[in-house]
């Protein structure tokens, strides 16, 4: 019992055991609930979406593991946040895109924007909604030109709705996802799956998602830009990148607050910016700006919402 | 509807010898008594190698001030008094007596002349402390200096029985065994404080311990069990307090400044023992498990007896352990050597594997999910914490009141990026009460004497002292918790030196602070980088 046992024992501070949760499992639980709009996409787009999904996720895992080896970093890819961004950034680009917008999109994410700030954990932006801008901005027309399955070119119902005109789709074609939009935005229905999946795995808590699309809800149910209200509300939240946005990109870690007031405040900004671009400012979609414009604030917003310390609020009788 | 609070954490109990019978351990040919196992001063031996000692004779006693005296727990020579260190990390004395095995009780044990229910609470008290005992839930707090400073003060006397930490089935065993010494127990502090009623809080996790009180309490309106929640912290007394009371207890407060007083229900036992057959604390129940340990179980062990024959009478280990603790999974302490004594405060004993202490493969790295806020039982925000004592900005952490701290370990537990949490706290922790010391005797020192010109010998004092203490702490190989505890016993020295010093010496004193942050933080890199080359 003595002599050589002693010595290879661990000494280490409190608390000795840990919860089973680690990065890697949370992301893996990311990429489950994003299985169901891929398989989709592939269903809806042809081969070309599962092509562009994983040539991007190699991107990134690429670029993430020769930035750490170059830099002489702890190379992290085994986390798979990487990965996620990768998938994240696929759903984002309508199937035609040129596969080269990928190679310089990746790059920005996970270069740029995320390990430039230190990595996982550090980013102040969403790498994935910043490459969707920044491709946005760079090659406008390879990010907007839509075609459906049957290579027609077709404008987004958020398009027609920008225009005053009712789109070509109903609002069950949004829900089920037979429109035309990026890879993984277009199946409301299988989004919204990915998102019970997480809050149910607790990877993700609803204040976020709930606020954000509750906001854009009661505006085009007030607003009414097209058809009945019922019809608006259907477009307005089924349609465009919010599903996706709401559920999988605002609420990413790093870049949203960690109170629950803080998520609140932080889904209804996103909410707000998002009706704002959509109904006043010059693109149809406004999610992405909305996300990012949130993500600089969320610093002052865990600042603002700091929860009362136990024992320091005031007391009947203490 | 249990009672809780909010935050705190689910996790698996892994209660294995819940169902085992407490086994009464025959008595250790070589019992090791430290002088120091409670907060407050250190016992002088009262014997001397070679002395022959009975079961229950006092052998160490406290001078002056806070403390708790120690007995033989058996019969036998005193074969040496040697310099080591505590389960807790810290030097002190112990005696070390051979058994010869005829458990002979001393004649000094006589139980109270009157009837013990009707105690005079300075009686009360006088037993008490008389019999050595300390908290025995893991904080050795003296039992009797509790007493003392809560009379007259409460409203509501709490047994805290809920047993939260994973694996440790001490108090639940007890509470099946001896449920009428728990009560009476209870009954008698009651008389002592006045009270009219008396709570029980056990955990839901253990109904048969809660109708085994109840059936204990009979019809007898004066006691309640109160069913917690089953969830982590829920035993710690702020939490429970919350809970049964609705108050929250500031950090820094005693119970007794809102009116309640806790006791361990292992302490309650060892009180109505006390008075009713004047029995010293010389033995404890400890939980000695862990997935290493062949037949896990519940023993009654002498205090002194070295863990290594705890472990042999649990059959032995299965194999090498990863960790052994002293303690829970959740604050206890781990243990570089397997024979270290059984203590007032050891409820358990675990020899882990590492299926439970493996270390992450990648480095640690917040991810800012947020979790550690959601389970935070006092309400802070774990990972700013963290994140500014690892930039050294201790002020930001203070101002994120870093000091309502309890270590519970809930957010580390939680940390899916697998972020030290605890041990950047404690870290932080330790600057921050340093720094708010040398401001205070800066103070002192202006307010005392006039602005004269320091002496180069008393201002190097302090700072040799502090760079003494960390060498000791690193030595020990224990966190920054650890070498806050030991820079905290030597602040009396400290705090004379700068007394008698002019201001300027003050300033030092703040300087050797700084070094004193520096280093740890240090230390606390070192750690980050070995933790990384893993």
């Amino acid at each position: 019992m003595n002599g050589e046992n002693q010595s290879l024992m661990a000494l280490s501070p409190s608390p000795h055991v840990k919860h089973k949760n680690t990065t890697q499992s949370i992301m893996r639980d990311v990429l489950i609930a994003m299985s169901g709009a891929f398989v989709w996409s592939v269903v809806v787009f042809g081969y070309m979406a599962a092509v562009l999904t994983v040539l991007s996720v190699l991107l990134c895992v690429f670029y993430e593991f020769a930035y750490q080896k170059l830099m002489r970093k702890p190379v992290t890819v085994s986390d798979l946040s990487a990965a996620v961004t990768g998938v994240l950034i696929a759903f984002n680009v309508p199937v035609n895109i040129a596969p080269w917008v990928l190679v310089f999109g990746c790059f920005f994410a996970i270069v740029v924007v995320k390990q430039l700030f230190g990595g996982i954990g550090k980013n102040v932006v969403n790498p994935a909604i910043a490459a969707r801008i920044f491709m946005f901005v760079c090659w406008p027309s390879e990010m907007s030109s839509f075609f459906k399955a049957d290579a027609i070119t077709s404008s987004t119902p958020l398009a027609s709705i920008k225009n005053s005109v009712i789109p070509d789709y109903t609002v069950g074609d949004a829900f089920f996802g037979f429109i035309p939009g990026c890879l993984g935005e277009v199946s409301a229905l299988l989004l919204i799956c990915g998102g019970v999946y997480l809050l149910i795995r607790r990877v993700i808590t609803p204040q976020i998602p709930l606020a954000f699309i509750g906001t854009v809800a009661v505006f085009y149910l007030a607003l009414s830009p097209v058809g009945t209200p019922v019809q608006s509300l259907g477009y307005g939240v089924f349609t465009g990148g919010l599903m996706l946005g709401a559920i999988f990109m605002a609420t990413d870690y790093t870049t949203s607050p960690v109170t629950p007031v803080g998520r609140i405040i932080f889904g209804v900004g996103c909410g707000l910016i998002t009706v704002a671009i959509r109904f006043l400012g010059a693109y149809p979609e406004g999610v992405s700006f909305a996300i990012m414009i949130m993500n600089l604030l969320v610093h002052y917003i865990d600042k603002a919402t700091m929860p009362k310390v136990f024992g320091m609020r005031k007391q009947k009788n203490g | 509807m249990a009672y809780t609070f909010r935050g705190g954490v689910r996790m698996n109990e892994y209660k294995i010898t819940a169902s085992s019978p407490i086994e009464v351990l025959p008595a250790p040919d070589k019992v090791v008594i430290p002088l120091s196992q409670h907060i407050g001063a250190p016992c002088k031996a009262l014997v001397s190698v070679g002395d022959k000692v009975d079961k229950g004779q006092l052998i160490g006693a406290v001078e002056k001030g806070l403390g708790c005296p120690v007995h033989a727990s058996v019969s036998g020579t005193v074969e040496k008094i040697e310099s080591v260190y505590t389960p807790q990390g810290r030097k002190v004395e112990q005696i070390v007596i051979d058994s010869d095995g005829e458990n002979r009780i001393s004649p000094d044990i006589k139980p109270y002349r009157g009837d013990i229910y009707k105690v005079s609470p300075e009686d009360c008290i006088e037993a008490v402390r008389v019999a050595g005992i300390s908290g025995m839930g893991g904080a050795t707090f003296p039992t009797y200096a509790k007493i003392a400073s809560a009379i007259g003060k409460v409203k509501h006397i709490i047994i805290n029985s809920a047993e939260c930490e994973p694996f440790i089935t001490a108090n639940h065993r007890l509470m099946l065994e001896s449920p009428d010494e728990i009560i009476a127990g209870l009954r008698i502090l009651m008389h002592v404080f006045g009270l009219e009623k008396g709570l029980i809080a056990v955990e839901d996790n253990k109904p048969d311990a809660i109708v085994k009180l109840r059936e204990a309490v009979g019809d007898g309106k004066d006691i309640e069990v109160k069913e917690m929640k089953t969830k982590y912290p829920q035993g710690d007394e702020r939490q429970i307090i919350y809970a049964l009371t609705g108050v929250e207890l500031k950090a820094g407060k005693l119970p007794a400044d809102v009116g309640c007083v806790i006791f361990n229900s292992e302490t309650c036992y060892n009180v109505y023992r006390a008075l009713a057959l004047g029995m010293p604390l010389i033995e404890r129940i400890v939980t000695v498990t862990g997935d290493c340990v062949r037949n896990p179980k519940n023993i009654l062990a002498p205090i002194g007896t070295p863990v290594s024959e705890l472990i042999e009478f649990c059959g032995g280990l299965k194999e090498k352990p990863a960790k052994l603790i002293s303690g829970g999974p959740m604050m206890g302490v781990a243990q570089w050597d397997i024979n270290i004594p059984v203590t007032k405060g050891t409820n358990a004993v675990l020899a882990l594997s590492e299926k439970f202490t493996a270390e992450p493969e990648l480095p640690f790295s917040c991810i800012h999910c947020g979790k550690c806020i959601r389970v935070c039982p006092m309400h802070l925000m774990p990972l700013f914490l963290a994140r500014n004592s690892k930039k050294g900005d201790y002020d930001e952490c203070e101002k994120l009141n870093v000091l309502s701290c309890v270590e519970c370990g809930s957010c580390a537990y939680i940390c899916p990026g697998k972020v030290p949490i605890v041990q950047f706290i404690r870290v932080a922790k330790s600057v921050v009460n340093e720094k708010r010391r040398a401001k205070l005797l800066a103070r002192q020192a202006d307010a005392q004497k006039p602005a004269a010109p320091g002496k180069t010998d008393t201002a190097d004092r302090p700072a040799a002292e502090k760079t003494d203490n960390l060498k000791t702490a690193s030595v020990k190989e224990q966190d920054a918790g650890k070498a806050a505890t030991s820079a905290k016993e030597d602040n009396p020295n400290a705090a004379e030196t700068a007394k008698t010093a002019s201001g300027q010496s003050a300033e030092c004193l703040k300087t050797a602070t700084a070094q004193t942050a520096i280093s740890q933080k240090s230390e606390t890199v070192n750690t980050d980088k070995k933790e990384n080359s893993k």
